[in-house]
């Protein structure tokens, strides 16, 4: 089923994930150095796994390293390694992870965090593709193909100064940018299903699938935690599912609520203000929406579920209707 | 806006059977920059897709003749429009033709009435997606300039 990246969970049949992964496999087979751009959760180490995976490095270490988790001061000797007494509590000369991925393929995370100063350090490295341990006087020759990857937009990084001209040019020879989840929704279904038959795999005493509306509101949910959110979420339905069936009502609430909020956005106090009668009526017509969608349309079954006679809601859904027969920058 | 964003402007091809809804939809979407052109049914949208390009197709369920989900069908099994970005936009709000839509790939299900800022937003999505796309292009064109391992 469209493209599949094995062992790396890339899946989908997107047109522009099938460009994106036909251009991973033909870089792979050059040493270039690869930028990779995506929002947090789209698959950025999976895709520089792949790239490893499929080089001549195959055999040698992938090894990864998250600029942004690891204090900057440490950061350094993390990655070039570090004399005995090069500073307090070095008590033993250490390698770092650029000798630790020798042959093989370094993978820089959130490249956008690293400090100024390192931005020199690595930019040095990436030239003379040599590295100098913390508190050593030598060089070392590294052979270690660099992949880097942020959530930043580095453009706009090195236009507020923020990251160095020269590394973003070194770096950015090759750019492969992820899309969020949202924007190849028609992927989702493919992932949910995906998800399911892994967790299922794990959790033997029972197949758990999923009823085609609950589909629906993961369909047509945003993500802002992308393909990892899907993920986390399809494996606390498995775990937690006490029927082999994921119904709407085993969704989390925002995700349940989110196609109501999609017609009505959620309001929020601006700097001009806001009009609070109208932010309750719409709030009131998006949980009218909820309540018909669930019963399928049924008024009597929607003003029960929202504690109202059904002559109220009626009253309540003509009001709408003119309200939004007169609404600007509404369509009805 | 100059003539370069105009010709760089994404380009939607409309299709509503309700002559008011077409006209409010082409009126926002040429203010907002875009290039539009639309349809008036579900055959009149094949027709034009034949002889021009669009960036997205924003379609409408409810139609005489074929409709919105139909066209999307037709689409689907298209060599050349099976990648263009289908949005629909429509009044219907049950969950048998949201399944349908999702069955066929559509990138956006937008019900009625829907807000101008929501659906600005869903289209901006779209769009970027195609940059991405473009993008990803010159990637691979700056591969085949790179020396094989």
């Amino acid at each position: 089923m469209g493209v599949t990246m094995e062992n790396f969970v890339i899946k989908g049949n997107h047109p522009v994930m099938e460009k994106i992964l036909q251009v991973a496999q033909r870089v792979a087979t050059t040493d270039s150095t690869v930028m990779i751009q995506g929002e947090s959760g789209t698959g950025k180490e999976l895709i520089a796994r792949y790239i490893h995976a499929h080089s001549r490095r195959a055999n040698q270490p992938f090894i990864a390293v998250n600029c942004g988790a690891i204090p900057p001061d440490l950061l350094e000797s993390e990655m070039f390694g570090h004399e005995r007494g090069a500073f307090t509590g070095a008590v033993a000369a250490r390698m770092g992870m650029f000798q630790l991925a020798s042959g093989g393929t370094i993978f820089l995370d959130e490249i956008g965090e690293m400090s100024a100063q390192l931005q020199v350090k690595l930019l040095r490295v990436l030239q003379e593709r040599e590295i100098r341990p913390v508190g050593s006087d030598r060089t070392v020759k590294v052979d270690v193909r660099v992949v880097a990857a942020t959530n930043r937009d580095l453009a706009v990084e090195v236009e507020q100064s923020r990251f160095r001209e020269d590394l973003y040019y070194r770096l950015q020879v090759i750019p492969v940018l992820l899309p969020p989840l949202r924007e190849r929704r028609s992927d989702i279904p493919i992932l949910v299903t995906h998800f399911l038959d892994k967790y299922n795999a794990k959790h033997e005493a029972r197949r758990c699938t999923i009823a085609d509306d609950a589909m629906v509101h993961l369909w047509e949910y945003d993500w802002p935690g992308n393909v990892r959110e899907l993920e986390n979420l399809v494996e606390r339905l498995v775990v937690l599912s006490e029927d082999a069936l994921v119904q709407v009502d085993h969704l989390p609430p925002n995700i349940r609520s989110f196609i109501s909020e999609k017609k009505i956005p959620r309001p929020s106090l601006t700097e001009e203000g806001i009009d609070l009668n109208k932010a309750v009526e719409e709030f009131e017509y998006r949980l009218i929406d909820e309540a018909l969608r669930r019963t399928k349309g049924n008024k009597q079954a929607a003003a029960r579920l929202l504690g109202l006679k059904r002559t109220t809601l009626v009253a309540k859904l003509r009001r709408k209707g003119s309200a939004a027969n007169q609404a600007e920058g509404y369509l009805i | 806006m100059s003539d370069a964003d105009k010709e760089n402007a994404a380009r939607i091809l409309i299709v509503d059977d309700d002559a008011n809804t077409l006209e409010i939809l082409r009126r926002w979407l040429a203010k907002e920059g875009y290039n539009t052109a639309s349809a008036a049914d579900g055959n009149e949208c094949l027709a034009i897709l034949e002889k021009e390009t669009f960036d997205i197709v924003l379609l409408d369920v409810m139609m005489p003749g074929l409709d919105g989900l139909q066209v999307c069908e037709r689409m689907r099994s298209h060599a050349q429009w099976r990648t263009i970005p289908v949005v629909l936009l429509t009044a219907k709000d049950d969950m048998e033709t949201r399944t349908r839509g999702m069955a066929l790939g559509v990138s956006e299900y937008l019900t009625k009435p829907i807000n101008k800022s929501e659906l600005f937003s869903r289209l901006r999505a779209q769009v970027h997606t195609r940059e991405l796309d473009r993008r990803m292009d010159r990637t691979a064109a700056a591969i085949d300039e790179l020396p094989e391992d």
